[in-house]
């Protein structure tokens, strides 16, 4: 029977060789750019994105929302990233294993439970993009703001 | 890529697809093995605005073998592969191949796109409901790009994620020209 066996013996080794850049091998996007956010006072939160190795983040595609009411931030602090010249775009920043953006909340967020809505956009270095990616980040701002409560 | 059997080719295409994915390098255990991506998806069926806002049923296209390229202007592997498209539109349109490109994308962004590329297929506008299109296909994560061919018959025969090689589409559609 060696037609089967070299059927076979193809088979494994194109397997093998293939597995590392592998489509099956795409991580989904909740796991190539986990997020987290963290409360670092009463109206500061920060969202760390976790990068998987493989996979980046484009600077201008992050949009930060806080629920309940889809409030905008007050302000989005969001690092310089790695800068690279895009044909179509022009010159764009993109962000690698991590980055943390600093959100300040509206003044109308109270004290306790909010939700924060984080958009994000990235690629995969084996040539694949998602489309933008909404995580939903529950925090507790627990501190007491100072001169206040 | 991954092969849509039909039942009665099932076989077939599946060793077509090993040996075309082996060779190529892009294989995955996934790809060969996830079952029936894509077979009975009405793609024909399909109708969405062009960039002028005109729109265009895909079912004018039967009898053609399709490759409906699923992509987007703000993904850069997905422009790098369409000067191929372009180059294979010429040489093998006359035969009856016929790219659609359906951008999950601004009409606005597409059409600047179109110009300073000189795209010579139709840029349709999918919008992100497109990509729940590419998901029936077998796209399981919704990335781009993602290019299904379809037959002449109007059955998806072959769906892929990630960028083709241009040799590995033009094989592809030597078969079902």
């Amino acid at each position: 029977m060696r037609a089967p066996r070299w059927v076979d013996l193809s088979l494994a080794l194109m397997l093998l060789a293939s597995v590392p850049a592998a489509a099956g091998e795409l991580l989904a996007p909740g796991k190539a750019f986990r997020a987290r956010a963290k409360a670092v006072d009463a109206r500061t939160v920060t969202v760390r994105f976790e990068i998987a190795p493989g996979y980046y983040l484009y600077r201008d595609k992050f949009r930060f929302a806080v629920e309940p009411g889809a409030l905008a931030p007050a302000a989005v602090d969001i690092p310089r990233g790695a800068t690279k010249e895009d044909p179509f775009f022009g010159r764009v920043e993109t962000f690698r294993r991590n980055v943390s953006v600093r959100l300040t909340l509206p003044e109308s967020v109270g004290r306790g439970p909010v939700t924060i809505v984080a958009d994000s956009q990235g690629c995969a270095d084996i040539g694949v993009c998602f489309p933008p990616f909404r995580q939903e980040l529950s925090v507790t701002l627990s501190a007491p703001r100072p001169g206040r409560g | 890529v991954q092969p849509v059997p039909k039942p009665t080719r099932r076989r077939a295409l599946f060793a077509v697809a090993g040996i075309l994915a082996g060779a190529a390098g892009v294989a995955s255990f996934y790809a060969l093995f996830a079952p029936k991506p894509g077979a009975g998806v009405p793609v024909l069926a399909l109708s969405l605005p062009d960039v002028a806002g005109r729109e265009q049923a895909l079912e004018q296209w039967r009898g053609k073998v399709l490759v409906v390229n699923f992509w987007a202007t703000w993904c850069a592997p997905c422009r790098e592969e369409i000067p191929d498209f372009v180059r294979l539109q010429d040489e093998l349109g006359a035969k009856g191949l016929q790219f659609v490109g359906i951008a999950i994308d601004q009409a606005d962004k597409v059409g600047q796109f179109q110009k300073e590329f000189s795209i010579n297929y139709p840029l349709l506008i999918g919008g992100y409901g497109a990509i729940e299109l590419s998901r029936a296909l077998g796209n399981r994560l919704g990335a781009l790009p993602f290019t299904a061919l379809v037959g002449r018959d109007g059955d998806v025969a072959y769906v892929h994620m990630g960028p083709l090689k241009e040799a590995q589409l033009r094989a592809l559609a030597n078969k079902l020209l």
